[in-house]
């Protein structure tokens, strides 16, 4: 029988020179190896072996299965790799074409830009609070010190809807609503819409304002200059110059109107600073204690300062924006840039 | 206001550039927001002496003169009639250029040369006079540019004065500042006069019936005027200003108001009736003609000043046409008044009349200022005119004026409020250089008396701002104040609640969009509303800038499909949109407004852009639906569902649904109602949706804890039923639930088809149902026969089958 069993090895080999593809492999496999094959055909057939010469018959046969499974396994593994290598030689995708995902839309830049001063303030511990858009003469006026017929009216073009009720014009009467609410420490801001009555290339008949208002014992006019700074120079760089020169609103005093260093022309002027070199930004001041008064703080024990400003204005800046009506026309053109 | 730094010259020194003196303003709270430069509009043409005159040998009505230059004597002819040897007179020098463009060249006129023109005011546009060739003040240099030696060259400042500086609506008052930022001292004007012996009360009498509006009147008569047209420096003077020059008469009037900060008011004293003043509250009704010529019915209680039998002007506002001082006047009587502040401010805004008179008044003048003014009103229309000051003055004061007040400073304020360590020298330094009386000082406190015309400084604040003011804000420190636990905030969670929407519209492909709140009143009408509709119930506007603007809206959706619109005229037809804000609606009942947080969504066009990779697919009900469940899902909304017939007019009634978390309905959704399309002219379909923000927020759930990851592997089994079409999913999950059977963890719908192989008015709904236990691994046996039972409930209890 051994003999047989050289012969078959000799046929196996050259059946294995001459196999290319993974099917004739397989081929292979099964004529020598399965169930039927050549190879276990052969070992059935034991029984006809000389008993002595059994257990070496047994040896080789299994050697010569181990021997050419092995050999099927080495080629097929070659060719596994050849065929990768061959589909990563061949394959290409257009790589340029456009993706699936759905395009991401767009949030307004109001939002961007209040999500941004919100986060700055949240970080020095200032919360958020809100008040009605229509408010009552009250609050948006007489509590903040601007009883009827004061000239300082003047700065507000007011929609009103009742007598005693009007579109608000500043944030600042929830400076009012949130003190009669809770009593000190304050430090909130109030971001929200506000409403005067003008229309034309820079003025809408509705805006965005943040109010801020920090109350608490010993607050100064330098911390009201270095909360600013700090917002400031987070807001637009720490290289950012920053300015504070004394102005008037009826509900703070001493008052402040703060100016960064024009961020078109870093101070040079231009049309954008009115060649001032300076962009005014917000205003600001200490509470006057008649607020405090109005609202039953006792102005001898606390102080605070407030300060409000314009979301179009530096939306403007940042993204150079020169039209304020383009923020609420809808136009997806410009909306989308955001 | 505009100053001149000229004017403003006369009454301080300024050893510093226009450029510093602005900034130096600006630093004290006088922004300065504009610089111009005034120069005369001409060039070349120089101050001349006439030296010689005769007639030009070949026209009669011509003249050849010599004049002197200054360095030379040149021909000129000339054609005027007003000219003597000797006459000092403007010269366009042959080059000069003159306003309007004109250039003087060397001439032959009727056969003589002519090596310049001799110019008019009006020529020089330095006036009106076109009827001779300007004469010049002797005394000016000969030979000197003339907007050089006129003085014409200004520089201008824009000062915007804020509303408690009433006391810098004058260049005297701007002039104190300058003074007291730069240690120099104020030169105030000369008030001295000559009075002759006629006294004024044998003339004419004053009599206030209405003290608590005029609380005080002063007047002085002059005689024997002569009106005339202003001389060139208080014409520069006005005009800097932006006035027009009128008279020397009332010129002067408005001069003093501009330099004193008093206005005043010159009457013909020949018109008024019984040569008397009266004082007096208008009636209602009342009509009456002010000098600009137009017929003004007046708003009660206004401050009329009469004479004997009518009103004559105003108070405080504008005087009348019937006692305009005119160039036949020769008597004039002075008014100088204190009127209260907000009766004209109520009386010129009922007007419309923002007269600079007015804008004073309002803001209050100086109590103290009335004599001085008057008198350096009677002083210069004498000065110019030639008028007679008759002897005294009126002064009726029947009403109280408040008037400056002591008041105690304590020092330890100014650190406590400032947050800087100012010195006691340096605070009384700072408020004397102001012009305030330090009356007693310890070591703690002031007794200060602010000055006159500082009607904005009544209390201790006030000072403190002034300190702060003039220490500099630029000399503070900043300094950080300690930091306190946050207080808390009541906007917080919906704020939470609008952040995740933005974010799951924004990964949805949706832009957010940022409308007026307010709208055209009739978009409850475009939408369909019922009469009972409570969004009927809008909160209007009293004074809108447009109709189209002139409520607040009741309902976000409107605001969107407005957007919609204008996108398709920008070429736009593939819209997907959002927007967070606010609705408002007058409660009838309480007779308050009330306002809603809501996020409204809008979706028409395509599902996906236009691409290689896309389906060509319309968007419909779905697309907003998916994203709504999104929002809900990761805010976790308890038991949410949609509920068909949104019972919203303007929504398609067969595609729409209400939204509700339990039983509380948290918004709508549905394709817009083509009648609405119809209506705003909208030519494609549109889905919308509305969410209430406060009762989302209400029940949303904030903290949620997590469930495991399941241990054993879950079991599916797909069915297919045929059912009728008005059978809704949510039927079948409901009777699937119904089953109550806890090895059931879910069911999906994965299949809805209708058409070919399904009988009419059927479909055909594929659900998943997945299987799961926590403790085991489900056998086939076991999940099957817990599957039949539940899918022979659902045919048993919807009447479908399976298909």
């Amino acid at each position: 029988m051994i003999p047989e069993l050289e012969s078959l090895r000799e046929q196996v080999d050259e059946e294995l020179k001459t196999a290319r593809t993974e099917a004739e492999f397989q081929a292979l496999r099964i004529r020598y190896l399965g169930r039927k094959g050549l190879l276990t055909g052969l070992l059935r057939n034991i029984a006809n072996v000389q008993p002595d010469q059994r257990p070496l018959f047994g040896k080789r046969c299994n050697e010569l299965k181990e021997f050419v499974s092995a050999k099927i396994d080495q080629h097929l593994a070659e060719l596994a790799v050849s065929e990768k290598e061959k589909s990563l030689r061949t394959e290409r995708i257009d790589v340029t074409l456009p993706g699936r995902a759905v395009r991401y839309g767009s949030l307004h830049p109001i939002t961007k830009v209040r999500d941004e001063i919100c986060g700055i303030f949240a970080g020095l511990g200032f919360s958020i609070e809100e008040g009605p858009e229509i408010e009552l003469d009250y609050y948006n006026f007489e509590a903040l010190n601007i009883p009827a017929d004061h000239p300082a009216r003047d700065m507000h073009d007011t929609f009103y809807v009742d007598e005693k009720r009007v579109l608000r014009t500043h944030t600042s009467p929830v400076e009012i609503r949130t003190m009669q609410k809770n009593s000190p420490p304050i430090r909130i801001i109030s971001p929200g819409k506000v409403y005067r009555r003008d229309s034309d290339i820079s003025h809408t008949p509705m805006f965005h304002q943040i109010e801020g208002l920090l109350v608490d014992k010993g607050i100064t006019l330098a911390n009201l200059k270095g909360v600013l700074t700090h917002f400031l120079k987070k807001m637009f760089g720490e290289e950012t110059a920053v300015r504070f020169r004394p102005s008037y609103f009826p509900f703070t005093e001493p008052s402040a109107e703060v100016d960064i260093r024009c961020v078109i022309c870093g101070g040079k002027g231009c049309r954008v600073c009115k060649q001032s070199g300076w962009l005014e930004i917000l205003g600001a001041g200490m509470t006057h204690p008649q607020v405090f008064k109005n609202v039953g703080y006792d102005p001898e024990i606390y102080s605070g300062f407030a300060f409000g400003l314009g979301l179009e204005r530096i939306a403007m800046l940042k993204y150079g924006i020169s039209d304020i009506r383009l923020f609420f026309e809808g136009d997806l053109r410009f909306l989308e840039q955001f | 206001m505009l100053v001149s730094l000229k004017w403003l010259r006369d009454y301080v020194d300024l050893e510093i550039s226009p450029q510093d003196l602005a900034g130096k303003l600006t630093m004290l709270g006088l922004e300065v927001e504009s610089i111009a430069s005034i120069r005369p509009d001409f060039s070349g043409v120089r101050v001349a002496r006439i030296t010689g005159i005769k007639p030009h040998p070949n026209a009669d009505k011509l003249l050849l003169c010599d004049i002197w230059t200054g360095d030379r004597t040149i021909p000129v002819v000339c054609g005027a009639t007003n000219i003597k040897v000797g006459d000092v007179v403007p010269l366009a020098l042959v080059g000069a250029t003159l306003p309007g463009g004109l250039t003087i060249k060397k001439s032959k006129i009727r056969g003589e040369v002519s090596e310049g023109m001799l110019c008019s005011e009006r020529e020089l546009l330095l006036g009106q006079d076109h009827s001779g060739i300007m004469l010049l003040p002797e005394d000016l240099p000969v030979g000197e540019e003339l907007g050089a030696a006129l003085g014409a060259d200004d520089t201008v400042f824009d000062i915007s004065v804020t509303p408690n500086r009433s006391d810098c609506l004058s260049i005297i008052g701007i002039a104190r500042e300058v003074a007291a930022a730069t240690g120099k001292p104020v030169r105030y004007p000369d008030t001295a006069l000559s009075e002759n012996d006629e006294d004024i009360n044998r003339i004419t009498s004053v009599t206030i019936e209405a003290p608590d509006l005029c609380p005080r009147y002063l007047a002085r008569v002059l005689k024997n005027v002569h009106i005339a047209p202003s001389p060139p420096w208080l014409r520069q003077r006005l005009e800097a200003f932006g006035l027009r020059s009128i008279n020397n008469v009332v010129d002067v009037t408005n001069f003093v108001m501009i330099e004193l900060g008093q206005p005043l008011h010159a009457f013909d004293f020949d018109q008024l009736a019984e040569g008397r003043i009266v004082v007096r509250r208008s009636q209602p009704g009342e009509t009456f003609v002010s000098l600009d010529g137009k017929k003004r019915v007046l708003p009660s209680d206004a401050i009329l000043i009469c004479d004997g039998k009518k009103p004559v002007a105003i108070g405080g506002v504008m005087g009348g046409i019937n006692s305009e001082v005119t160039d036949g006047t020769s008597v004039i009587l002075l008014e100088a008044a204190y009127f209260q502040p907000s009766s004209i401010r109520h009386t010129a805004r009922l007007l419309g009349m923002a007269t600079d008179a007015a804008f004073r008044f309002e803001r209050g003048i100086d109590p103290e200022g009335l004599i001085r003014a008057v008198d350096r009103a009677a002083k210069l229309i004498a000065d110019l005119s030639g008028g007679d000051i008759c002897k005294g003055v009126i002064d009726q004061h029947p009403g109280s004026i408040p008037v400056a007040r002591d008041i105690v400073l304590r020092l330890k304020n100014v650190e406590g409020i400032i947050g800087a360590s100012i010195s006691a020298e340096k605070v009384i330094k700072i408020l004397e250089a102001l012009g305030m009386e330090i009356k007693e000082a310890d070591d703690e406190t002031l007794l200060v008396t602010p000055l006159s015309s500082r009607v904005d400084i009544t209390q201790e604040i006030d000072l403190i701002e002034e300190i702060a003011r003039m220490y500099g804000y630029d000399m503070i420190p900043a300094t950080l104040p300690h930091i306190f636990a946050a207080s808390d905030s009541s906007g917080g969670r919906r704020i939470e609640t609008e952040t995740m929407i933005r974010r799951v519209m924004n990964g949805s492909g949706y832009t957010e969009v940022i409308n007026y709140s307010f709208i055209h009143p009739s978009s409850v009408d475009d939408l369909l509303l019922s009469s009972d509709d409570r969004r009927r119930n809008q909160v209007f506007i009293s004074n809108p800038l447009t109709e189209e603007q002139s409520v607040m809206r009741t309902t976000m959706v409107y605001s969107l499909l407005k957007n919609v619109l204008k996108n398709f005229d920008w070429g736009r037809s593939d819209i997907k949109i959002f927007e967070i804000g606010r609705t408002y609606l007058w409660e009838s009942q309480s007779k308050e407004s009330s306002e809603l947080n809501k996020a409204a969504f809008l979706i028409t066009g395509r599902r996906y852009e236009e691409r290689w990779n896309f389906d060509d697919e319309k968007s419909d009900f779905y697309d907003l639906k998916g994203c709504v469940e999104n929002i809900l899902d990761a805010l976790h909304v308890p038991a949410p569902s949609y509920r068909a017939a949104a019972g919203e007019s303007f929504l398609h009634p067969g595609k729409s649904c209400g939204i509700y978390s339990n039983e509380d309905r948290i918004g709508f959704l549905g394709e817009v109602h083509p009648d609405v399309l119809l209506r705003l002219g909208i030519s494609a379909p549109v889905t919308v949706g509305e969410l209430d923000l406060d009762i989302v927020t209400s029940v949303a759930i904030f903290k949620k804890g997590f469930y495991s990851i399941p241990k054993f592997p879950a079991v599916l089994r797909d069915v297919a039923f045929l059912a009728r079409r008005d059978v809704e999913a949510k039927d079948f999950v409901a009777a699937a639930q119904q089953s109550r059977q806890e090895l059931l963890e879910k069911v999906d719908i994965f299949d809805v088809y209708e058409g070919e192989n399904i009988p009419d008015g059927m479909k055909s709904l594929g659900l998943r149902f997945q299987y799961r236990s926590t403790d085991r691994t489900l056998t086939d046996d076991e999940v099957n026969s817990i599957h039949s039972r539940i899918v022979e409930s659902i045919t048993r209890s919807l009447g479908v089958t399976i298909r």
